[in-house]
This record gives structure tokens, sequence and C-alpha cells, in this order.
């Protein structure tokens, strides 16, 4: 199955209809680029994408 | 309880991976980074690098022995790369940049894969493109991503 990506704050959502993080039900399975972020608080490249939660992320969603 | 201080800088290690197990490898990276408590703080897969991924982590070691741990992870790369160098992964480009209306392009994938077209739009937000085909009799507008097409000739000035 191919994972889907929420349009809103791009988490992957692995599993069920709406986003773990944001609770958005709009998502898409067009996406690129993977990042998983372990801690948040100390990546530069977390606070460059503003997340702030650990996961897994697309870098680029349509 | 007490833990060692853990320097706050990071830089960027880049792993060797298998081609097209980046994901994977980014993926049990992670899981290896939590069991173990390495100071590994975000892995980066960026879909222009085939066979890489990059790591951003406080201290080199740590990064070796996590990739020792994980399969299709071959090596870490010498040296280290500041976050500048990778920034400009984090947020891609449209692929219709450099595309204008006029160009002729040729399509590269779908049911008019081969056929050459003129752009006669370009939408930036969606990453798609309007064209004519040339073999087309009747002018038909087609609509496509940005990435099915190829530049042929940029646009021309009559």
């Amino acid at each position: 199955m191919v994972d889907k990506v929420c349009r809103e704050c791009r988490s992957i959502v692995l599993s069920g209809q709406s986003c773990a993080v944001c609770g958005s039900t709009n998502l898409s399975t067009d996406w690129g680029g993977y990042v998983v972020i372990i801690d948040p608080s100390r990546s530069q490249i977390a606070k460059k994408m503003q997340i702030t939660l650990p996961g897994k992320y697309a870098l680029k969603v349509r | 309880m007490d833990e060692p201080a853990k320097p706050e800088n990071a830089a960027v290690y880049i792993v060797k991976t298998t081609v097209n197990q980046e994901r994977s490898v980014a993926g049990l990276l992670a899981q290896v980074a939590k069991k173990d408590r390495f100071d590994i703080r975000a892995i980066l897969v960026p879909d222009e690098l085939k066979g890489y991924v990059l790591v951003e982590a406080a201290v080199p070691e740590e990064v070796d022995q996590a990739v020792q741990r994980v399969p299709h992870a071959r090596v870490v790369i010498k040296g280290e790369s500041s976050f500048a160098e990778v920034e400009h992964f984090l947020s891609p480009k449209p692929t219709v940049t450099g595309i204008t209306e006029g160009s002729i392009i040729e399509l590269i994938t779908g049911p008019f894969k081969g056929e050459k077209a003129r752009v006669k739009h370009v939408d930036e937000v969606h990453d798609e493109i309007t064209m004519e085909l040339f073999e087309s009799v009747v002018p038909i507008p087609i609509t496509v991503r940005g990435d099915n097409v190829r530049i042929l000739k940029r646009e021309e000035t009559e």
C-alpha cells in the first residue's frame, strides 16, 4: 500500500484516513523526498522545516 | 540518570546506501538511533540523491556505529557537511522552473510519449504545464506534470 502524506504538515500517514500530527484529512499519495526527524528540538533540519514533533515527513507533496 | 553533555552543534554526515533502499535505510537508522540512544537528530533522503542519505548528528562515530547495524547502509563518507550545504534539499524547486510559454518540449511518459508540443501555459503552483501537440490536427490543450516533459527548445522569439 502506498503511504499517504498530509498536505497540511507533510507528515507521512502510515494508517488511517487522517493525519496523526495535525488531524487533517487532506492526504495525498503523490509525494517525494523523505525526512525522519528524531530530535526536533535540536535538529536544524526540523527547525528549517518548522517541525516540532518527531516522525517521518515528506519533502514535497502534490 | 545523568547523561553526558551532548554537543549542541550538529553536522551533516553522508551515508552511502544501496540504490533504492534509501528510505528503508533512513527508517532503520532512526530505529537504531532511538534504541541505542545515539545522538542522531534527523535523517534526510532527497529524491535527487540516489544511493545516499544525509544524517544530522553531533559526532561521526555514532553515525558509524549505527550504520554498521543497518542492512543496505554501506559506509559513512569521510568528512562532514554544513547545514547550509544541504539546506537547498529542504525546499525542492518546482519541476516547471525554467520552462516558459512558447518553449518546445517533448513528452517523456504517458500515452503521448515521444510527441512534441508547444507550451501554452505554465502553472508553477500546481507544477503543471499546458501544451498543444504539433501532430494533433485539432489543437487540443493537454495538461501534464512538469516532470513528464523534456525541453527541446527554449521560448522562440519571432
